[in-house]
């Protein structure tokens, strides 16, 4: 039974991987766009309530744009530890 | 949409949830029916389940079983600590997986109480609201820092969030934070996106097909092939919600335990090849 139980961990292990990385697939576009709006909508938020625009919206959409670009690198980094 | 005066559109779809009643300050609504009968189906299967669990399961029991064992197989080979979150993951993905077939039933989201010239329906799919998509996404956010949080200790897990070198702290902690924040949003945009989508979908089909059925009898069956279509994308949707879930919680393992994880996989790694080599051995 043992060597069973072996084999099939390994199948187990590579149908997580698989699936894992199915799913960062769906995630990594949406949480790319999201990133932007959260950066942009905060900066608006931010300019609303203290009557400073347009810095805080240049500098929410700028930290967005970067936000964007860290998911990539950050999946990217995950994906090749594993 | 709203109805012209005088005219009654065959479409029906509120990106809102509609309000059925309130009680004080709680408005009840037609989604909250959806996600409250989704977690009566879930009762009853898991009473019928562990009413007499028999060895040789019987055929109620293995319909249950099957998802619970498919999804234990995948959790179980994401980390070493699948064990603290495998309930969640599988509660997740059947939570989603029977609200949005639930959506598909005849009579929900067309039996309903009039409300002037629109009908309010009774049961609407809980995932075709914000309220609902937000709630699971928020409690699988929480999850996946509380994981963060106990291995790493809260100063550490902040100083994760601050970064290293310190200087670039004023920099990073706000990348740091949307790039969390992006997960949680889009946990929840992309399975209410889909959903409601798919309740548009079939509303738009049902109506251009009730428009010609008198003409061409056989466009009836063209909402069925998207009926079909909608019962896969359902199954779909709840598995990436759920893997997702599972992803980020094993990164969060993996990221904080450094090379604990590595070193559990070496472990096995060496055991399923001792383990091979017995068996070659054995069958030699």
């Amino acid at each position: 039974m043992k060597p069973e139980r072996g084999v099939e961990n390994d199948a187990q292990d590579s149908d997580a991987n698989a699936s894992g990385s199915i799913g960062i697939a769906f995630d990594l576009g949406v949480r790319l766009g999201i990133s932007v709006i959260l950066g942009l909508g905060g900066g608006l938020l931010l300019d609303g309530w203290l009557h400073t625009s347009p810095i805080f919206t240049l500098a929410g959409m700028v930290l967005g744009i970067a936000a964007a670009m860290y998911t990539i690198w950050d999946v990217a980094r995950n994906a090749m530890r594993r | 949409m709203p109805a012209q005066a005088g005219e009654e559109s065959l479409i029906h779809v509120a990106i809102k949830a509609e309000t059925l009643f309130t009680i004080g300050p709680l408005q009840f609504t037609n989604s909250m029916v959806g996600a409250l009968l989704a977690s009566a189906i879930l009762l009853v299967m898991a009473w019928v389940f562990v009413r007499h669990p028999a060895l040789v399961p019987s055929r109620v029991q293995s319909l249950i079983e099957l998802p619970i064992e498919w999804m234990s197989g995948i959790v179980a080979g994401s980390s070493s600590r699948w064990r603290g979150y495998v309930a969640l993951v599988i509660g997740l993905f059947m939570m989603i997986l029977v609200a949005n077939w639930l959506g598909l039933l005849p009579g929900v989201g067309t039996i309903g109480v009039r409300h002037g010239e629109e009908i309010v329906p009774f049961v609407r799919a809980a995932g075709a609201d914000l309220n609902f998509t937000l709630g699971l996404a928020i409690v699988a956010f929480l999850v996946f820092v509380w994981w963060g949080v106990r291995i790493h200790g809260p100063i550490g897990y902040l100083k994760e969030l601050v970064g290293e070198p310190r200087y670039m702290a004023p920099l990073m902690f706000p990348i740091h934070l949307i790039s969390e924040l992006s997960r949680l949003v889009s946990l929840s945009m992309r399975l209410f996106g889909n959903v409601f989508a798919g309740e548009v979908l079939l509303a738009t089909m049902l109506a251009l097909t009730t428009a010609v059925v008198f003409v061409l009898p056989l466009a009836f069956f063209v909402p069925a092939v998207f009926l079909g279509l909608e019962l896969l994308f359902g199954a779909v949707q709840a598995l990436v919600f759920a893997l997702l879930a599972m992803t980020y919680i094993s990164m969060a393992i993996a990221e904080q335990s450094g090379g604990h994880d590595e070193e559990h996989a070496d472990h096995d790694e060496h055991t399923t090849t001792s383990d091979i080599a017995t068996s070659q051995t054995a069958s030699a």
